[in-house]
């Protein structure tokens, strides 16, 4: 597969802080790739650098196989990017907003037109061409600052948490027209801190904390790391020690905990665990309230190889 | 995009409420705040009617010159009348002095003198004019014994002491000075302070490039981001917003003048394509002024427009828009600040067309200003040539 | 405390501009009192300041010309450079400029009356110098036509001239410092409103903007404690200005302040300070928008200090634009500056001379107080 963006051995630092420390990764042509890390891991860091807004202080970027720099002109035709903060003009009304930006890189009126109308049809905008940015609610507005970055269909685009604070109408919403834009042949960086986004949406995944990659993969690859294949979660009220600790014995079992009346087990290995406990439970004549498993998420992961919630 | 950038940018400055108001409608609400406060400066500065008391005495009733003269000078029919006179005793005038209502009185004993409160304008002339009375007393008197002598010496006994006095008195009477005012027309103090109100209107203009550009810089806004990760040369949108703004600031200005001009009767000389040439250079040293602003502090736009506007209002103080009188002290006394000053070298520069004959001051403030904007520009661009930030 | 913390914090961050404010004043105090610095309590006539240009040579009957206008009127010295003369003239550091032409002296002497060429501007003084001048020369010409032997002509004429009037001054007061003191308290007007609306407005819509106010009405704190702690901030701000600005006064013109009359200017400026903070207040809870805060005060202090007479001495406004004026605070403020340069005040009954404006600078604060409390609970119901 083609690379769209090498970056190699990539560190940059604010002052003392290193943001990023030593980065290599490469981002493929047609995929989504999600950067995935709690607030300050250096995501955003990580997308300024690569669009050389931000200085660097080691290592190499190269997009569309040529060196990335401010005046690489023709890189810079090709790419789009949403910022994490809404950037528009009050005083241009929506359909100016997106002609201005859209502006900086067509300069064809009539095709500027055409692509400032798909855009605002892609973000489903089209009902509010006329309005101001003060009119619009939050999760409009946040649509409207996806349309001016991505308006002059770019093949390469780059979503700073494009959700942050959205309503979940305008979530699905932006998810479904970002899940398009790869569909008619974009290759995107999303990044975000919530995981079911990630999960949801991306091809693969970067996962960062304090300006390290700590894992990349697809999202079943990540689960692995995790170390534990399901986890079961049940409801019983008194329960007692002796219970407890044969359930420890059990095939596969990698921890119990019990606490506030609810049992949860994990496993190292997903096979028939589920039907193992089941027939345990009627054996034993113990009664439940509910049982539920779950396959791992990103929080696990993250939370195996660093110690800490993805979400603080 | 040089066409798209201008087109949005004055699209974005006009519809910019704080902007507009700075450059279109503030200047005009002070303009006439000036207009109102000193419209009336110039003839009040000329000598008003002096209320005074004279005491009547009998030494007084008996001395025609003054009881003539006082009479008049108090006429309200003579063209110079100077006083409104009150004649009482002198308890009555005591009175009127202690309470303010006159500057002072007259009483003629043995000798004229005057009653005053104070030190003052209107005293001195009131006592001038005693003089003056004094002196043509004295010239009679001395005029007659000359004439006396005169005809005396011709051998004249049979003089006609009438004839004599009527000859002296219609000699002062008829006498014409001959002084001629070669003074400048235009002396009218308050137009420096509309001067210093163009002046303002040129620097306040900073604020149009302080927007327009803070908009195309990565550093400084989120717009100025998505522009800076744009196929676009900077420096290519700088100058097309730079453009935009000094347009918008120029149709401003131009309002201002008409107001100014028509409804505020505010003379700028007559040298027109002088004039045109100062208003463009010295709003072009605004818009400067906003781009280096713009440029070095890395603040969000209300603070800049804090700072510039200090800056300006602090500039037009200390070039005459609080008192023409700061003008003049600081000219002499630190003449250091309004040489660095564009208020004042717009001020000035203004000032000079409407009151000298000569170009030398004008062109030394047009050239401080043109050196003021290339050295804004110059700063500016030092600090707008990395492209990248350390941070953002 | 927390309320009174952030309330310090936001001060801190625009302390600029109060300094910007207090600069502009102590120019206008400090230079204004440098260049009147005459001081006296003798009757000296005002004496106009005038530029004699002698075109002819110093004998004779032209060097008693400029020796009468000597004696007259303070001789100012400037190069003979009319760019520098008009400068002079309109700064009105000269009032008047006497041109003697060549040939003078002879041309007089021949009863030719020779024509005397001057500049003018329309002031006070030049009007008195030329009637120094009118009268010089009307002596002067009306004896040369009975007198033609020079030196018993210039004793005739300065014989005459010389008879003096007596003059007697019936108040004895140091004038010129109350002059000086009027005129910085006036000066005040501007840099009070300015800085008390500027900082008071930014503080009021930091606190107030719908967020903070939201969380702050939903808070524990009792919401008119949380009012009274902000006024009572911004009170010790205005009141620290005030006092600030008196020492700056005392410093600036002296012991003129330690008496009756400055204790009358003391009186005066505190009431006209707390009206600045009620105009402010007010202001501050029409206004929350930080952009507008900027244009408002501008348009108020200068507005109201141009049209009052701040800046340009009361008595040169026209009547029409006093009587707008009556609807400022600052008229009545500076009403009694005016009064206190003009009146001696020798006991404390006579402060009483000050309360008919004090007063009515009150009854603007209790119609503010009113108005923003008004505002103030229509405001704390959010849409």
């Amino acid at each position: 597969m083609k690379k769209v963006i090498e970056v190699k051995n990539l560190t940059k630092k604010y002052k003392k802080i290193k943001a990023i420390d030593n980065l290599s990764f490469d981002v493929y042509e047609g995929e989504i790739l999600g950067l995935l890390g709690p607030n300050g891991s250096g995501k955003s860091t990580t997308i300024n650098t690569i669009l050389s807004l931000l200085k660097f202080q080691s290592g190499s970027i190269k997009v569309f196989g040529k060196e990335m720099n401010t005046d690489s002109y023709d890189i810079k035709r090709n790419i789009g990017v949403v910022f994490q903060e809404v950037a528009v003009f009050e005083e241009l009304d929506v359909y100016d907003n997106i002609d201005y930006f859209c502006g900086l890189y067509i300069k064809d009126k009539e095709k500027r037109k055409k692509y400032v109308l798909d855009a605002i049809d892609l973000v489903g905008l089209s009902d509010f061409k006329k309005f101001y940015p003060k009119q619009l609610s939050g999760g409009l507005l946040r649509r409207l600052n996806i349309a001016c970055g991505i308006a002059h269909k770019p093949k390469l685009i780059f979503l700073d948490e494009p959700t942050v604070a959205v309503d979940p109408q305008s979530r699905n919403n932006i998810l479904d027209g970002i899940k398009k834009l790869r569909d008619n042949g974009a290759t995107i960086v999303y990044t975000t801190h919530y995981m079911e986004e990630v999960e949801l949406l991306c091809d693969r995944i970067i996962i960062l904390d304090k300006g390290n990659i700590i894992a990349s993969g697809t999202s079943d690859e990540l689960k692995t790391l995790a170390k534990i294949e399901e986890k079961v979660t049940v409801e019983i009220n008194n329960l007692d020690d002796r219970t407890l600790e044969e359930i420890k014995e059990f095939k596969n079992v990698d921890e119990v905990s019990y606490t506030n009346n609810n049992l949860i087990i994990t496993y190292k290995k997903g096979e028939n665990n589920f039907s193992y406990l089941m027939d345990y439970l009627k054996k034993e004549k113990i009664n439940y309230n509910k049982i539920y498993s779950e396959r791992p998420t990103l929080n696990d992961v993250f939370l195996e190889l660093t110690g800490k919630e993805l979400r603080d | 995009m040089f066409k798209h950038q201008f087109k949005y940018t004055l699209k974005t400055l006009f519809k910019s409420k704080s902007l507009i108001f700075w450059t279109y409608a503030f200047p005009i609400i002070l303009g006439t705040f000036f207009y109102l406060a000193f419209s009336n400066i110039e003839n009040s500065e000329k000598l008003d009617v002096i209320d005074i008391a004279v005491v009547e005495t009998n030494e007084y009733n008996e001395d025609l010159v003054y009881v003539e003269t006082f009479n008049r000078l108090s006429d309200d029919d003579n063209e110079d009348k100077m006083f409104n006179i009150k004649y009482v005793n002198e308890d009555k005038a005591k009175e009127l002095l202690n309470k303010g209502k006159i500057t002072g009185y007259f009483i003629l004993k043995d000798k004229p003198s005057i009653y005053v409160k104070e030190n003052g304008i209107n005293e001195t002339i009131f006592k001038s004019v005693v003089e003056e009375i004094n002196n043509t007393k004295n010239m009679i008197n001395t005029l007659s014994e000359e004439k006396i002598k005169g005809e005396l010496i011709k051998g004249n006994q049979n003089i006609d002491y009438e004839k004599l006095y009527n000859e002296i008195i219609s000699k002062i009477n008829n006498y014409k000075s001959n002084i001629q005012n070669v003074s400048n027309d235009n002396l009218s103090y308050t137009m420096i302070e509309f001067y210093t109100l163009i002046a303002m209107a040129c620097l306040n203009g900073a604020i149009l490039s302080i927007i327009a550009i803070n908009n195309v810089l990565p550093n400084m806004t989120g717009i100025g981001k998505r522009v800076g990760v744009s196929p676009v040369n900077k420096f290519k949108l700088i100058l097309s917003s730079t453009l935009a703004s000094y347009i918008v600031e120029l149709l401003g200005l131009i309002i201002l003048f008409i107001y100014t001009i028509f409804v505020l009767k505010v003379d700028y000389g007559s040298n027109l394509p002088l004039i045109i040439l100062l208003a463009l250079i010295g709003s072009f040293a605004g818009i400067t002024l906003g781009i280096l602003v713009a440029t070095i502090f890395k603040l969000n736009d209300n603070a800049k427009t804090g700072i510039l506007i200090s800056f300006t209002m602090l500039g037009c103080f200390f070039s005459g828009m609080m008192g023409i009188t700061m003008k003049y002290i600081i000219d002499k006394n630190i003449p250091i600040i309004n040489k660095l000053n564009p208020a004042n070298m717009i001020t000035d520069g203004f000032y000079s067309l409407y009151y000298y004959d000569t170009l030398d001051r004008f062109y030394f403030n047009v050239i401080s200003l043109l050196i003021f904007s290339g050295l804004m520009i110059i700063i500016s661009f030092i600090s707008l040539r990395g492209q990248k930030y350390d941070s953002i | 405390m927390t309320v009174f913390k952030g309330f310090l914090k936001i001060l801190n961050k625009c302390k600029g501009i109060v300094i910007m404010y207090t600069v502009m004043l102590l120019f206008f105090g400090g230079f204004t009192i440098s260049t009147s610095d005459e001081n006296s309590v003798n009757f000296s006539e005002d004496k106009p300041d005038i530029l004699i240009i002698n075109n002819d040579e110093n004998s004779g009957i032209t060097k008693n010309l400029i020796s009468y206008i000597k004696e007259n009127s303070n001789i100012i010295k400037i190069d003979n450079d009319e760019e520098k003369i008009n400068d002079a003239l309109f700064y009105r550091d000269i009032n008047y400029v006497i041109y003697i032409p060549k040939n003078y002296r002879i041309d007089f002497l021949d009863n030719k009356n020779p024509k005397i060429e001057i500049k003018k501007v329309n002031d006070y003084n030049s009007s008195y110098a030329n009637m120094i001048l009118e009268k010089y020369l009307k002596v002067a010409n009306i004896y040369k036509s009975e007198i033609d032997n020079e030196n018993i002509l210039i004793e005739k004429i300065n014989d005459t001239l010389d008879e003096d009037v007596n003059v007697n001054i019936t108040e004895k007061q140091n004038k010129s410092s109350l002059e000086r003191m009027t005129f910085y308290y006036n000066f005040c007007n501007y840099s009070l409103l300015a800085s008390i609306i500027y900082i008071v407005c930014l503080i009021l819509s930091s606190f107030k903007n719908e967020k903070i106010s939201k969380r702050t009405i939903i808070s524990s704190m009792n919401y008119k404690k949380y009012n009274r702690i902000l006024l009572l901030s911004s009170m010790l701000f205005a009141v620290c200005l005030w006092i600030l600005y008196v020492i700056l006064s005392f410093i600036l013109i002296g012991d003129t302040l330690i008496t009756l009359n400055g204790l009358g200017y003391i009186i005066n400026s505190f009431v006209f300070t707390i009206c600045a903070l009620v105009i402010a207040l007010f202001i501050g809870n029409l206004v929350t928008n930080k952009n507008a805060i900027n244009g408002i005060v501008n348009v108020v202090a200068l507005g109201s200090s141009f049209l009052c007479g701040s800046f340009v001495p009361v008595e040169f406004l026209p009547d029409s634009v006093l009587t707008v004026a009556h609807i400022f605070p600052s008229y009545y403020f500076i009403q009694n500056n005016e009064m206190l340069e003009k009146i001696k005040i020798t006991s404390f009954g006579d402060l009483s001379k000050l309360f008919p404006n004090i007063l009515i600078m009150i009854t603007f604060i209790v119609i503010f107080i009113v108005i923003i409390n008004i505002i103030s609970k229509n405001k704390r119901k959010i849409g």
